[in-house]
């Protein structure tokens, strides 16, 4: 494998290993504020393979310049940058949510959230 | 190429350390910081990838303001699990 | 305990589908479909020198809209629950160290802040990096301070003015140009100069603007909801 492909590789590993770190803290954790923590821990996962999805090694960053020849591909960064801003807004509502909630049963343990169960 | 292979693996191995760490440390406090840095981590790797653009903002926005907005829940609810 | 493994399970589960997947995919050699297009139009198109500004302010305008209404509803939403929580007291004054930095750092951030947003054409940056910084230097000023933000006239019409003008941008290209948020109504100008490519750093300053007020109207809120436990 050359360095190049490492490279290249490594980086959808860690991607793809962050988001599923986040899923299995969605999962398995009981604090509702932790919860919150592996979701955002999986939203950055999933902005890196988007970003990951428009890369290519050797090429520059998509700023045109008299001396740049090719680039990566400028599409999947312009969505991620959005998508970063939504994904600070929804975790504070996230974060909202949970402290009433937590107020409102006296716990920060989901396990106690009785009007979260259906 | 050599040494762009070594820091993305390098920052890959402490961010999934660091995430697993930020899910399974006692203090949420801990946590809190911790998943920051991850953020921080993230945002280099942006920069390896020639994303300048989004690593910008993902340091100032998934670093500092999730950061503060998740010790402001803390302080809110109060309590370590 | 079993809860732990079934989540294990399931994520290793998952896992080995995700790479079943995607293990016919080769690393792509070069550039294909609008990735390629907007590479290779992107700078004659729009006048951006900063492909990425131009995608999301230009091509992409009106996701960009959307994403803006997004982030509008979700800061609404956390104002308006934080109002069920009752305001609490003054918060205990920082320590004299956070107070003197919260005097001399918050202009130069928002300088830095205003010259993010302004060369997002240019260089990295633009609207939501920039609002971001700004809304920080924000934050940094209430964390000086040792009471809680009052009711605040100014924020709330920076926010409507801003989302009005990015519309209006949008309706004068409708009308002159027959496109939704064309951003050649103004003349392209030189690529690589501060005044180019039409309205597009108009539009990164609304954008700008919008995120650091909603923001800043977030940390105001937090702010205000009182009381421990």
């Amino acid at each position: 494998m050359t360095a190049s492909a490492m490279f290249y590789w490594s980086l959808a590993v860690t991607a793809l290993g962050l988001v599923l770190i986040g899923l299995w803290g969605v999962l398995t954790r009981k604090n509702i504020l932790r919860i919150a923590l592996a979701f955002t821990l999986a939203d950055t996962g999933v902005n890196l393979i988007l970003v990951w999805s428009g890369f290519l090694p050797g090429r520059s960053a998509p700023i045109v310049d008299s001396s740049v020849t090719s680039m990566v591909d400028p599409l999947p960064q312009a969505l991620v940058l959005t998508s970063i801003v939504i994904g600070v807004a929804v975790a504070a509502l996230f974060v909202v949510v949970g402290v009433l909630a937590s107020r409102k049963s006296g716990s920060a343990d989901i396990r106690r959230m009785k009007e979260l169960r259906w | 190429m050599t040494l762009l292979a070594a820091a993305s693996i390098g920052t890959g191995v402490m961010m999934l350390v660091a995430a697993v760490a930020a899910l399974v440390v006692k203090k949420l406090i801990s946590a809190i910081i911790i998943v920051g840095f991850v953020s921080l981590s993230a945002s280099v790797l942006f920069l390896l990838m020639n994303a300048p653009d989004v690593a910008i903002t993902e340091a100032s926005i998934g670093a500092a303001i999730s950061t503060v907005i998740f010790l402001w829940g803390r302080g809110k609810i109060g309590g370590e699990e | 305990m079993i809860r732990t493994i079934i989540g294990l399970v399931i994520v290793l589960a998952l896992s080995a589908i995700v790479v079943s997947s995607v293990s016919d995919y080769s690393m792509p050699s070069e550039l294909i479909g609008v990735g390629r297009g907007y590479t290779e139009q992107g700078v004659n198109d729009t006048g951006s020198v900063n492909l990425v500004t131009a995608v999301v302010v230009a091509y992409r305008g009106l996701d960009t809209l959307g994403e803006v209404v997004v982030l509008f509803s979700a800061s609404t939403a956390v104002v308006l629950i934080l109002t069920l929580i009752p305001i609490g007291a003054n918060p205990t004054p920082p320590s004299s160290i956070v107070a003197f930095t919260a005097g001399i750092l918050p202009g130069a951030i928002v300088l830095f802040g205003i010259y993010i947003i302004t060369h997002g054409h240019l260089s990295p940056g633009g609207g939501f990096p920039g609002g971001a910084v700004v809304a920080s230097a924000f934050l940094l000023v209430m964390l000086g301070s040792n009471t809680i933000p009052g009711k605040s006239k100014f924020l709330t019409s920076i926010e409507s003015i801003a989302g009005l003008t990015f519309g209006l941008l949008g309706f004068w290209g409708m009308l002159t140009l027959g496109q939704f948020l064309n951003n050649l109504v103004l003349p392209a100008g030189s690529p690589g100069r501060i005044i180019s490519a039409g309205i597009i750093p108009l539009i990164s300053l609304a954008i700008g603007a919008k995120v650091a007020s909603e923001l800043s109207g977030v940390f105001a809120s937090y702010r205000k909801a009182g009381g421990e436990k």
